[in-house]
């Protein structure tokens, strides 16, 4: 046998870095997947939601009684009965100063505050009998004004959008250098433009759902909850119904898309599971579809002005950014609703060296559905701006948009670099990046078709767009502010008796194939095959507490924690197998299954062997051996207080100025996650993010009319982005692992959604140039198109 | 949401404007209206079954006149609520011309729906609007035409 450095990282980690499929997706495609929405308990009611048809008015009648006789009904609930047993809940933190949010229980007491907003709850033998009954309850609600416009809502006459606020501001913040207004004073060119970007919402495949289990004789509460963060809701239904931590459980099991949406906490489930302690029986809450556009959290809905100075060169000095945005009548709980503005106001510029800036966020109430963190949280909003402006400077320069941003990125000898507006790069690699994707995209070439193509009458546009993404996000978030949202993750790791794995962690799969790369992970700790490693996730009684998934932590900080855990019981299996072989464990290595010689890579005993030894025959142990094979670690971020990834992507598309359709072409993304563990799921994130960010550039909206009406509630109307309309997407990827940890990664999941509509929107406005065409709002619908080109 | 239309009616003024204050040409012409009931000398209540796309709902309003000029022209407003389906509110300003043997009814409508049938519906509600709009004239004139034909003589009883 040849020798075999085993501490290589190739030979220690054989798995990491290799493509592996989903281990879920057999399971899923067989039809097997076990989501919320297929648990059927014993007893078990249905629970309907009465909601209000008006975006604001006062309660002045709630009559249940013939709802109560209808067929089926078990009982009907409104706010008397069921908000008493809830601690109500405010979406502020501490660190956004002076925000403030009026605050909010289960259902609607004296007002209601947006079309949707639930009156009454009925609960019934099935969901059908429980919809029936809902149609018998009579609402009287007088109606008020609402507020609709944000900007009309900070006028000072203008109607409170909830009782008991002094204006409809949440709260305000102004981000500035010392020297921004001289920058601006002394530049030789300043580009500018106001924005606006649509709001949207998830719409994920499975909806929301709950089940809530009370059992009162052992007063233990279960929850069957479709949710990303199944610890955040065991410590909410705790404290807020008054229970003891340790007798709440739940579990998230398969779950049917969430990005972001399914972290927030929502009137029906708190209802859900009020009504199931009530009762002493089994609740079960499905979304339909037309609740989910009224009740899942919407996402931006910003206006934003924006300014920025360059000198004679086209070498960017400033911004000046004032974004207006709109929340809905309350700031969301527990994560509030201020988040995805305040990253908008700090991402501005943010691949660039661009020294000076202003910020001023207006985080504004109106009595519309909440909107809080979605995918890739307020990261398309700063890249659509600043790469327009871009784009802009390179027109008013005559530069080329791609000299323009490499005579701009912070260089890649230049880090750790701090940015305008206080972000700490460890290491980005934007030239790198912008090298590769030029060749990617063959961009001359591509330019050169442009050029023949408008001869012809066919306008074609390219866009780019660099971008840093923020991910591995430590106690900075939210921890600091007061929110109980944990930074850290733990995993359990154990050698069975048979010598396989199991891996019990506090990250969560929603079907991105978490599991899959943690147990590739903890198979290279412990010289397994990642089949051999079963992972379990999303049950707070089986799993360490921990933060989960989300803001792009699970590969990074789970994934750590798992190496970690891996490590730990690598340590102590290497310890106890030098004692049964009489060797020095510093010798010994774990490779294929087995213990083998650290030099020579000979096998000395399979693990199958340990695993007997320690379980069966601990007496054969010499004396004080320590028969562990359990390891639990716990890892919280420290070091940079978040890992930025960074990026660019390009879209090419064709306008069809006759009629305003757009049609997506080609699009590109070269991507820095860092470390990249399996290749096969990053990818899979990417295009996945690249969907989700185009679909708000040209497709999804949430429509309101001017009483607060949202008037396209379903799908026949609500333009979800489809795979005929998506284009090829070609990855490419630079990896700059983070030195903050072992592993090295660093997220993936919002890469794509962060840039892809600026890069369409860079790619239309590129198409319209011709015409002197400008086009400033998501999304660029047709008719939008056709306004700009002045057409209608 | 505006509605504007325009009937050409076979009657006169007087006739016409009688039967637009008669409650039983009213609960025979409305579409949908299983009850109306006058509670007061300008004001009905109503109950409605209507169909807007996915939506049916049985609606429980009131409509009330107002600003009546005789024989020219008055307002109707009204609201109605649909229960969970939501609801539905407007006016319409209605306006008689003499045309001799005929009389012009011009209409001019602004109404707003909310709830589920803002959501789902949206779509559809002008049209739906315009039909329903189209059936109540369509039913109004043909009672018209009934109450002009002479009462039918009965048979001599033998």
């Amino acid at each position: 046998m040849t020798l075999q450095d085993t501490n290589t990282a190739a030979a220690r980690a054989p798995h990491i870095g290799q493509a592996h499929r989903r281990q879920t997706a057999r399971r899923h495609l067989a039809g097997r997947g076990r989501f919320v929405s297929d648990i059927v308990l014993p007893r078990m009611l249905h629970a309907a939601f009465v909601r209000s048809p008006m975006a604001r008015g006062r309660i002045l009648e709630i009559d249940t009684r013939d709802a109560e006789q209808s067929p089926g009904v078990v009982r009907v609930f409104t706010a008397r009965d069921l908000n008493p047993s809830c601690k109500p809940w405010t979406g502020t933190l501490d660190h956004f100063a002076t925000m403030v949010s009026a605050p909010q229980n289960i259902l609607a007491e004296e007002e209601v505050l947006w079309a949707g907003h639930p009156v009454a709850m009925v609960l019934a033998r099935t969901r059908a009998e429980a919809e029936d009954a809902c149609e018998l309850v009579m609402l009287d609600i007088e109606e008020g004004e609402a507020c609709v416009d944000g900007h009309a809502a900070l006028t000072g006459d203008a109607p409170r959008a909830a009782p008991g606020l002094d204006s409809n501001l949440c709260f305000q913040t102004v981000l500035e250098t010392m020297a921004v207004d001289a920058a601006f004073a002394g530049a030789a060119h300043v580009v500018e433009g106001d924005f606006t970007f649509g709001r949207h919402t998830a719409v994920t495949l499975e909806p929301r759902s709950v089940v809530a289990d009370f059992d009162a004789a052992s007063e233990q509460l279960t929850v069957h909850h479709g949710t990303q963060t199944p610890y955040q809701f065991q410590d909410i239904y705790a404290r807020h119904f008054g229970l003891a931590e340790s007798r709440v459980r739940v579990i998230a099991p398969d779950i049917g898309g969430s990005f972001g949406m399914k972290l927030h906490l929502y009137n029906e489930e708190m209802a859900t599971v009020a009504a199931s302690l009530k009762l002493g029986r089994p609740v079960k809450f499905v979304a339909d579809r037309l609740e989910s556009f009224v009740s899942d959290i919407h996402a931006r809905d910003h206006k934003v002005s924006a300014r920025m100075a360059l000198d004679a060169e086209g070498t960017i000095l400033a911004m000046e950014v004032d974004d207006m945005t709109q929340i809905g009548a309350f700031s969301t709980y527990p994560r509030t609703s201020v988040a995805e503005g305040n990253q908008v106001v700090r991402l501005m510029g943010a691949p660039y060296r661009m020294p000076d800036y202003r910020g001023r966020l207006s985080v504004v109430f109106q009595n519309k559905v909440q909107t809080s963190q979605y995918r890739a949280v307020g990261h398309p909003i700063a890249c659509a701006v600043t790469e327009a402006l871009v784009d802009k400077a390179a027109a008013r320069l005559g530069l080329d948009p791609f000299e323009i941003r490499a005579r701009n990125v912070v260089p890649d000898d230049a880090y750790p670099f701090v940015s305008a507006t206080g972000y700490s790069f460890e290491k980005l690699s934007h030239e790198a990046c912008l090298a590769k994707l030029r060749e990617l995209m063959d961009y001359d070439a591509l330019r050169a078709e442009q050029a023949a193509l408008r001869e012809r009458g066919i306008y074609r546009g390219i866009g780019i767009a660099p971008f840093v993404e923020i991910t591995n996000p430590g106690a900075a978030f939210y921890g600091v502010g007061g929110a109980r949202i944990s930074a850290q993750d733990g995993a359990v790791v154990r050698l069975t008796p048979s010598g396989e794995v199991q891996c019990a962690i506090s990250v969560t799969e929603q079907g991105q194939g978490t599991e899959t790369i943690i147990s590739q992970i903890v198979a290279d700790q412990l010289g397994v095959a990642p089949e051999q490693v079963k992972v379990t996730t999303g049950d707070t009684d089986t799993t360490p507490s921990g933060g989960a998934t989300w803001a792009c932590r699970g590969a990074g900080i789970g994934g750590e924690t798992a190496l970690r855990a891996g490590r730990k019981l690598q340590g102590q299996i290497l310890a106890l197998a030098g004692q049964i072989l009489q060797s020095d464990p510093a010798d010994l290595a774990l490779a294929d299954g087995h213990v083998v010689d650290a030099q020579s890579g000979t096998r000395r005993m399979p693990l199958a062997e340990i695993g007997r030894i320690a379980t069966y025959r601990p007496d054969t142990l010499p004396e004080g051996a320590d028969n562990s094979l359990t390891a639990a670690e716990h890892f919280a971020p420290s070091g940079y207080p978040f890992d930025f990834t960074n990026g660019i992507q390009a879209s090419l598309v064709e306008v069809d100025v006759e009629t305003g359709i757009v049609r997506l072409l080609k699009h590109w993304v070269v991507e820095d996650c860092g470390r990249i563990i399996n290749p096969l799921l990053v990818d899979e994130q990417i295009r996945g993010g690249v969907v989700q960010g185009l679909g708000p550039a040209l497709f999804e909206e949430c429509l309101y009319d001017e009483t607060g009406q949202m008037t396209n509630a379903s799908l026949a109307d609500y333009l979800v982005p489809m795979a005929c309309e998506m284009p090829d997407i070609v990855i490419g990827h630079v990896e700059t692992p983070t030195n903050d940890t072992i592993l090295g990664a660093k997220g993936v999941g919002e890469a794509g959604t962060a840039a892809a509509g600026a890069a369409a929107l860079n790619a239309v406005n590129d198409a319209l140039s011709p015409f002197k065409a400008e086009i400033r709002q998501t999304p660029m619908t047709p008719l939008r198109i056709l306004a700009a080109l002045g057409h209608v | 949401m505006e509605l504007e239309g325009t009937q050409e009616l076979q009657a006169d003024p007087q006739t016409v404007w009688a039967a637009l204050f008669d409650r039983d040409v009213l609960e025979r012409a409305i579409p949908g209206c299983e009850t109306l009931e006058q509670t007061a000398e300008t004001e009905f209540a109503a109950t409605v079954k209507l169909k807007v796309g996915p939506v049916s709902a049985r609606f429980k309003g009131g409509v009330e006149l107002s600003d009546i000029v005789p024989l020219v022209s008055c307002t109707l407003s009204g609201k109605g609520s649909g229960g969970i389906a939501g609801f539905a509110k407007g006016a319409a300003r209605v306006t008689l011309e003499d045309l001799g043997e005929t009389t012009r009814l011009t209409y001019s409508a602004d109404a707003a729906v909310g709830g589920k049938l803002a959501s789902l519906g949206n779509r559809l509600i002008k049209s739906t609007a315009q039909k329903l709009a189209g059936e109540f004239f369509a039913n109004f004139e043909a009672i018209l035409a009934e109450q002009a034909e002479p009462a039918p003589v009965p048979e001599p009883a033998e």
